[in-house]
């Protein structure tokens, strides 16, 4: 086993070659790629962990303006629960207000119609006593009734006190139109002249006195000049009994209210 | 097919052409051959480097073996594998590919001859000096060889000398006799038997690889490291 130095040599320049076109064409290019490789692997992951660091401090502050707004809205929904109670209680206030007002006024209504139903029913009930006493009365009117009816007035006429027996003299003398004696029925002419004489008593002249009949009296005898008015009779007691009831009722209707 | 009779010891003994003492013999072709592979292999896929997360297949294979290479630099000389990166790749890639080829028939594998691992020997006997004199300065790295003592000279460079001729013959040694057992067992048994010991050779070949390179790395490394060290302490000063 010889070693041929031609070779030797030549394979130690091969080998110097080899190592040197290895360096350009291997070794230099894929170092190079792989350290750029690793350097961009190194900045992305960099970059990446700043993003992170940046997500996490924005995801912090959200997290905070978050809590902000919820406490914020939190405060405003109680703010707007204790205005709206407020108000609420305000309305209420306002409307029981109102309600009593209404039901005020309701209650003066309901009085008054009441009042005024009372009053036309008082009204009407002495409308009703008066046509009934009226009527009752009208049935049991005859002529006895009326003499004695008219002997009472005789009497009531002579037994007049001075001031009202002047009162009367003034009239019958002032009268032009004379004096008219109003009656529901005929009066006899035995008290026709009695009641002459005493007319002419007060001053009347002979033919001044005029007699009617009216049914409307009801009962009664009446004595009538400018101004003045002399009567017994159930109209005119009727009458003063249909003025004095409503007045009573009324008073009473006034008393209630 | 075989360019190699049996009783060849080497590919040096397969001559194609001769003028001289200029000799073109089968190892010189085998080792242009891979020279070749590994050029245009090398220039095909780093035409068209990827720098981006996605790339080929065949850079990121290329990627794998130099960065495998380039790591197991950085550990024997404590991080400066892009300085010996050309030298020692260079020797791994060529030493590997040139025994991985054996499966191929009718190759011969440059290692098998000694002219080849001796000058590959040889260039790490001179590139260990040249790298611890650059690394540590003339001075600095002759006064190893007195180390302990003056006494120890004649040691050190003993010991130079033997490791080179350890690393050439080592090589040599196994590829030559592997590739010898091949041939005699394809003569005695040419069935299965022959293919579980090319499966070895594999095997062996890649071995054979990483324990020349990584010697010679270790070689480089212990005649720079005294320089290393020293800067190490220094800093660690500062």
């Amino acid at each position: 086993m010889h070693i041929d130095w031609f070779v030797f040599f030549a394979q130690v320049v091969n080998f110097l070659i080899l190592a040197f076109l290895l360096k350009f064409f291997l070794y230099g290019r894929i170092t190079k790629a792989m350290d750029e490789r690793e350097a961009k692997i190194a900045a992305t992951y960099d970059e990446a962990q700043t993003m992170k660091t940046h997500a996490r401090e924005a995801l912090e502050s959200y997290d905070h303006k978050l809590r902000d707004i919820q406490e914020k809205g939190d405060a405003m929904m109680q703010k707007a629960a204790s205005d709206a109670d407020v108000h609420r209680k305000e309305l209420m206030s306002k409307a029981r207000e109102e309600v009593d007002q209404i039901r005020l006024r309701w209650q003066e209504t309901v009085a008054r119609e009441k009042t005024s139903f009372l009053n036309h029913l008082r009204q009407r009930a002495g409308r009703e006593v008066y046509a009934a006493a009226s009527r009752v009365l009208k049935d049991l009117a005859n002529e006895d009734m009326e003499k004695s009816i008219m002997a009472l007035f005789i009497q009531m006429v002579k037994s007049m006190d001075d001031k009202e027996a002047a009162m009367i003299r003034d009239a019958v003398r002032q009268s032009a139109t004379g004096v008219i004696v109003q009656s529901a029925f005929d009066i006899p002419a035995d008290v026709r002249s009695e009641l002459n004489q005493i007319i002419r008593s007060y001053g009347a002249a002979q033919d001044a006195v005029q007699y009617e009949t009216m049914p409307e009296i009801v009962s009664g005898i009446e004595l009538r000049t400018d101004g003045y008015k002399l009567a017994w009779s159930l109209n005119d007691y009727l009458e003063t009994l249909e003025d004095s009831f409503s007045h009573a009722l009324q008073e009473e209707a006034k008393e209630k209210a | 097919m075989e360019i190699m009779t049996i009783d060849m010891i080497s590919p040096d003994q397969v001559i194609f052409w001769q003028w001289k003492f200029i000799t073109i013999n089968a190892t010189l072709i085998y080792t242009w051959l891979i020279m070749a592979i590994l050029v245009v292999g090398s220039w095909l896929v780093t035409r068209n480097l990827s720098k981006d997360i996605r790339f080929s297949r065949w850079q990121n294979f290329l990627e794998v073996v130099v960065g495998g290479i380039r790591n197991e630099i950085n550990e024997a000389s404590h991080g400066c594998g892009d300085k010996y990166l050309p030298f020692i790749g260079t020797l791994f890639l060529f030493i590997c590919l040139s025994n991985l080829l054996a499966i191929v028939p009718g190759y011969v594998a440059p290692t098998s001859s000694l002219t080849t691992t001796a000058a590959l020997a040889v260039s790490v006997f001179f590139a260990v000096p040249i790298f611890g004199i650059s690394s540590q300065g003339v001075g600095e790295y002759f006064k190893e060889y007195f180390r302990p003592t003056f006494i120890f000279f004649p040691f050190h460079v003993m010991g130079e000398l033997s490791r080179t001729l350890a690393l050439a013959v080592r090589l040599f040694g196994n590829i030559m006799s592997h590739e010898k057992v091949i041939a005699i067992l394809l003569a005695v048994t040419p069935l299965f038997f022959p293919i579980v010991m090319q499966a070895l050779g594999l095997l062996i070949g890649l071995i054979q690889a990483y324990i020349f390179s990584i010697l010679a790395m270790v070689y480089i490394a212990s005649a720079t490291q005294a320089h290393e060290e020293k800067e190490e302490t220094e800093t660690n000063k500062a």
